[in-house]
């Protein structure tokens, strides 16, 4: 019996403090997260990286409060991932009330998720905002039959990075890895490989970002004009494949398990360069041992394939506006800043390192400063010249199921099936899916 | 001698199998005390990192609001779901009507289908009723779970019926019998339950992640979750943070351990 009260009172004792912060928590429960929250001047934004996106967003955010001082955001950390499940529950269950007012996406799930869920979004076209100001490559990625759906933010611009004290060690430069093709790059990597044991770069097996970024340097795709695959029988990504695999095989290009470790390889000095996009610098940087010895570069070119450059993209987003939305306030708001205020660009660069996609920020002096860690190299200068070369790339409603499916043919090839065979395999997969 | 060495054998078997099993916490704890590039460069000896980490963990994040979020879902589900299912596992064997074991086998079959599956119906009733945002959206889902149930109707099974009809003799009411002779003896299932429970309540993050959205009612795991989305991961924050989020539940199946293991195997006292 004394042991049944002992047990009830530190059962309320327990439920005392929960029931407090529950009854705290719940008195403003439904208030929901978007525009529906009763004031006019509060934007409600969901993005995911304090140091950059969300960074920048606090910046534009008093950027706009000098002329409308009683602005406010409300920003929400959602990392992608969630973010994308969230707006497809919400999407599913139609309830769009639960929407802020602005969200940052992915640019290769951009199209995916305006054709598949177009009632999450507000068309930005009678924004006043000018997408002009904007690389076609990157404006592309957010319009879907000629309505713009998003203000492009970061840049995912590709970039060459390589340990310049690696490189002189086995004799080269990083202008012997600037505007040249893969063949040169593996004759030379090989060399660095030989002379110094360092491998030049690394990756996630079973990624497929290698092969897209190969692929868009070339204009090509995984689809063609009208949205069907074109994996099989695609003389580019076949190219792609072939020079993947060599990478692979001849030891230049370390294949590890997972995204940490990719990042692990470089920051720990076991491999002297990686092949990204410019968000890359950031983790980068996080090896401050290495400071003076990178600097940056473009892209090796694809042989004899038609069209192909030094120039690429791997990720960047875009602020979409959402149907929930405040839309008058929040199209002001994005035209103001991320859309028209070099102020901004000037600011998040230096700091968060947020390459700008507008291109009137480009000839900002800050672009053209220094950086110690590249060795003095001006790097956001030269990243932006790379971005204006940039071809489009077709992404479409499939692009990840394509992805995937390329992947999984990328496994299977350097296990040492045939790659035609492969191919075909996620082509059919694709057109599957698509149904 | 020969007993003796394969003693030995054992032992040294057992001691190896739990240094690979203790591992991941011993780097756990390590890492929270090194640099992003230390963890990365996997050293394994402690750094004098922890006062930086944590410095920059409590900036970036609202620790205490999460764990407070955290630990209120945790207790309260871990509260409400031993009393909803001991009772219904209870019912379930002392009872008898003829609809029960009908009705245990859609409880089971129940379980069969994939939360992601019920999610978006679930976000839909549950944004009408106006609870997005609320702890309650959290909790109440996870309060009756035909596992639990099971797990109590199996241990009732060993739990003498001869009890139950004496104590109705002596004109003790039903809840009273419940309250006052199941819910003592039947401890070390409770134990193992709420352990269960907890653990399980304390680590959800699917349906906490989408029907939670404002920043002031993260869970850990949620926090866990946002420290590496960014670009640049720090892993000797996101070490602590994990120990942090680790800690609770690590004592509540240290304190109950032993009455977890006896529930579990349904032995009663």
């Amino acid at each position: 019996m004394k042991r049944i009260t002992k047990i009830a009172v530190s059962a309320v004792a327990l439920a005392m403090p929960v029931a407090l912060v529950l009854s705290g928590c719940s008195s403003d429960g439904g208030n929901g997260g978007g525009g529906d929250n009763g004031d006019d001047n509060t934007l409600t934004v969901w993005a995911w990286d304090p140091n950059f996106n969300i960074y920048a967003m606090k910046e534009a955010e008093k950027i706009y409060q000098k002329d409308h001082p009683d602005f406010k955001l409300d920003i929400v950390e959602t990392p992608w991932d969630d973010l994308q499940t969230k707006l497809t529950t919400l999407a599913q269950s139609q309830s769009f009330g639960e929407l802020p007012d602005i969200f940052l996406t992915q640019n290769n799930a951009f199209q995916k998720n305006v054709i598949n869920y177009p009632d999450l979004f507000s068309g930005l076209g009678d924004s006043g905002i000018d997408f002009s100001e904007f690389p076609k490559a990157v404006a592309d990625y957010s319009t879907v039959d000629g309505v713009n759906y998003g203000v492009p933010f970061d840049s995912g611009t590709a970039i060459g990075a390589y340990r310049t004290d690696v490189l002189a060690e086995a004799g080269y430069t990083v202008a012997d890895f600037t505007d040249i093709t893969w063949d040169d790059f593996l004759t030379k990597a090989k060399d660095v490989l030989a002379k110094t044991g360092k491998p030049l770069l690394s990756g996630q097996a079973g990624s497929s970002d290698m092969i897209m970024m190969m692929l868009q340097s070339a204009g090509a795709s995984l689809f063609d004009n009208d949205g069907n695959p074109t994996i099989a029988d695609n003389a580019a990504l076949e190219q792609a494949i072939s020079t993947y695999t060599e990478l692979v095989k001849s030891g230049v290009f370390v294949e590890v398990n997972s995204w940490d470790e990719y990042i692990g390889t470089f920051v720990n000095g076991s491999v002297a360069g990686t092949i990204n996009g410019v968000w890359i610098v950031g983790s980068i940087q996080s090896a401050a041992d290495q400071s003076g010895n990178w600097a940056v570069t473009n892209l090796p070119k694809l042989d004899g394939v038609p069209g192909a450059t030094n120039y690429s993209a791997n990720g960047g987003s875009s602020w979409a506006v959402s149907s929930n939305a405040n839309v008058e306030l929040a199209e002001d708001f994005l035209k103001s800043t991320f859309a028209g205020s070099t102020e901004l660009y000037d600011t998040i660069l230096p700091k968060a390192g947020a390459v700008a996609n507008w291109i009137p920020a480009g000839g900002s002096s800050v672009y053209a400063q220094p950086s110690d860690f590249f060795g003095g190299q001006a790097i956001f200068a030269d990243v932006v010249k790379f971005g204006a070369s940039v071809p489009s790339n077709n992404t479409g409603v499939y692009y990840y199921e394509a992805r995937d499916a390329v992947s999984a043919a990328i496994t299977k090839i350097i296990g040492g099936a045939d790659p035609k065979d492969a191919l075909a395999e996620a082509q059919s997969t694709v057109e599957f899916a698509m149904g | 001698m020969i007993r003796k060495l394969r003693g030995a054998g054992g032992y040294a078997f057992l001691t190896i199998w739990t240094l690979f099993s203790l591992f991941p916490l011993y780097f756990m704890a390590v890492s929270a005390t090194n640099t992003s590039q230390a963890v990365l460069s996997s050293r394994l000896l402690p750094g004098l990192e922890l006062f930086n980490n944590a410095a920059k963990l409590f900036a970036a994040q609202n620790v205490g609001a999460a764990m407070l979020s955290s630990f209120a879902i945790a207790v309260g589900t871990t509260i409400l779901a031993l009393i909803v299912t001991s009772i219904a596992g209870y019912a379930f064997e002392v009872y008898h009507s003829r609809g029960k074991d009908v009705l245990m086998g859609v409880l089971l079959l129940a379980m069969m289908i994939p939360f992601a599956a019920t999610m978006i119906p679930l976000f839909q009733m549950f944004a009408k009723i106006g609870m997005v945002n609320s702890l309650f959206a959290v909790i109440i889902p996870a309060i009756s779970t035909p596992l639990l149930i099971l797990l109590f109707r199996q241990s009732t099974r060993s739990f003498p019926s001869e009890l139950v009809e004496a104590a109705r003799m002596d004109g003790l009411g039903e809840l009273a019998i419940f309250a006052r002779i199941y819910v003592p003896t039947m401890r070390a299932t409770f134990a193992a339950a709420g352990v269960i429970t907890f653990l399980t309540a304390w680590n959800n993050f699917l349906w906490p992640r989408v029907i939670l959205i404002k920043n002031d009612v993260q869970t850990m795991p949620m926090l866990i979750s946002n420290l590496s989305a960014g670009y640049v991961t720090d892993y000797g924050v996101l070490m602590l943070a994990v120990l942090f989020a680790s800690l609770p539940t690590m004592i509540v199946f240290f304190v109950l351990q032993r009455q977890f293991a006896n529930g579990i195997t349904g032995a009663i006292k």
